[in-house]
């Protein structure tokens, strides 16, 4: 078999840097105690490590506040295990039965179910259409908000065909409606600069093992210092254990439970990493290796690209097709045959394959990271080029 | 189907509804439905071994083990079996339609 060609950055970045295996390593080798408020030396420092990634989180993704040298709550940034726990925090703690909810057929599962069992127990749920190549319209959003209307829940960055959606333009929108605004990040947090003050952001959903190349087990949500949302997880907070109700204050309000600690050590140190290697630098690698990839399948006779082929407004993640294939089955040749790893299928985001027409077997996708190189693009066009002649068009 | 005396039934994606009955017989007829005029040498050293997986561990046999046991890559085998190995090979091999999502 060839060397392994790591192609799947999407579902998880890998490798992860050695600073982040560092930082758990040291996790527990020298502090892995659980912080909570108790006085002991070891508890008050992984305490302050925690509290100094709430620090670091908030400010990375508030930068217009930080620079005018204003104050974003740190304990506001609350830490879940997932993307889709903190899509599910915000979603069952904005919308109730009789609300309405605006979303996108571009989401993920971890938005389009929540929202559906939403609907199930009495609530109203708009999908707003994209257009052609994924990119949905503002103006499309405001027509869809009504008087009952909680929440405008958007993906900003496909997982399916990369497409980047303007946020700041459907922050303006849902502002004008005095609507709170909750963005999925989980594709696009450490490859875009995001600002939630600039877009008018009130949830912020992250994951910490994509592109902030933190360990699985990690993410979170950064509320705005002015939205207000219902807590739905109780539990121990490690704090006044005797008030019978879970606390109203922040994080506990959004936090139950011992956090992964480790996790957030290493999550952490991810971020360090991206911010020293710069957001411009890794996202402009991406996209360099993103639009030789693009070349190079369009010259393959019976490769299909679905979605946009739009440099601009796009993370480094596309969906093609072999013609006279299955999906599945390109991706199980590259894997054997090939040693490149890609994701076949649906992508946990059946309404956007449904919108391009790429159901029910879906697509292969490939999904570039800052570890890739121009000869793992080559090596990847050849693959596709061999695996078609096979079968030509 | 109708193979000697066996009657032969599928389910609707065309798997062996009673893998018990399998023979070479059958393998071969069910390998022709798939447009397979005639069972080679390798088409049958990957029948085989998918069977005798399938027997001992009630399960298809992953791709990567077919491939380095029989000496072929996924491309050979997709132009053996046409519809590859889990809905070509697996079928003419005589198993229940193999576990898979989307």
């Amino acid at each position: 078999m060839a060397d392994l060609i790591y192609l799947d950055n999407a579902a998880t970045t890998f490798p992860k840097p050695d600073v982040v295996h560092d930082a758990v390593h040291e996790f527990y080798q020298n502090y892995g105690v659980n912080p909570g408020r108790t006085g002991c030396d070891l508890a008050i420092h992984a305490e302050q490590v925690i509290h100094g990634t709430r620090k670091k989180f908030s400010a990375f993704f508030n930068r217009s506040l930080v620079e005018a040298g204003k104050e974003k709550d740190p304990n506001r940034l609350v830490f879940t295990l997932n993307a889709t726990m903190s899509l599910n925090l915000i979603i069952n703690g904005m919308v109730g039965p009789g609300d309405h909810i605006v979303t996108t057929l571009v989401e993920h599962n971890s938005v389009i179910r929540p929202v559906n069992h939403k609907v199930k127990d009495g609530a109203e749920a708009t999908y707003v259409v994209p257009d052609g190549e994924g990119y949905v319209d503002p103006e499309e959003i405001r027509k869809a908000i009504k008087k009952n209307t909680t929440l405008v829940v958007v993906n900003h960055a496909s997982n399916v065909t990369g497409v980047v959606q303007d946020i700041k333009a459907i922050g303006a929108v849902c502002a004008a409606k005095g609507v709170p605004f909750a963005v999925d990040t989980a594709q696009s947090a450490g490859v875009l600069p995001i600002d939630m003050a600039e877009c008018g952001i009130h949830f912020l959903s992250f994951t910490g093992h994509k592109g902030l190349f933190g360990p699985t087990g990690t993410g979170g949500i950064c509320v705005a210092d002015d939205a207000e949302i219902r807590g739905t997880v109780y539990g121990g907070t490690g704090v006044r254990s005797a008030h019978p109700y879970h606390l109203e204050e922040y994080p506990y309000r959004l936090e139950a439970g011992t956090l992964n600690l480790a996790g957030i050590a290493g999550l952490s140190a991810g971020l360090d990493w991206v911010v020293d290697r710069g957001l411009d630098e890794i996202h402009s690698h991406e996209i360099d290796l993103t639009a030789k990839l693009q070349n190079g399948l369009s010259e393959i006779k019976g490769v299909k690209i679905w979605g946009t082929r739009n440099l601009e407004r796009r993370v480094a993640t596309m969906s093609m097709t072999v013609a006279n294939y299955d999906a599945g089955d390109v991706g199980t040749i590259l894997d054997v045959d090939y040693g490149i790893l890609t994701r076949t299928g649906l992508h946990c985001a059946p309404l956007i394959h449904e919108h391009h027409g790429s159901v029910p077997r879906g697509t292969v996708r490939f999904s570039i990271g800052p570890f890739n190189t121009e000869e793992h693009v080559d090596a990847a066009v050849k693959a596709v080029a061999e695996i078609a002649a096979d079968r030509p068009a | 189907m109708q193979v000697g005396d066996v009657a032969v039934e599928f389910d609707k994606d065309g798997f062996m509804l009673e893998p018990a009955l399998w023979d070479d017989a059958i393998a071969s007829a069910i390998a022709q439905d798939e447009g397979i005029d005639e069972m080679s040498e390798d088409h049958w050293k990957i029948v085989n071994f998918i069977r005798e997986y399938w027997k001992e561990h009630d399960l298809a046999p992953p791709v990567r083990l077919i491939c380095q046991t029989c000496g072929v890559s996924v491309r050979q085998i997709y132009k053996l079996f046409t519809a590859g190995p889990a809905r070509g090979a697996c079928r003419v091999a005589g198993l229940p339609k193999p576990d898979g999502c989307v």
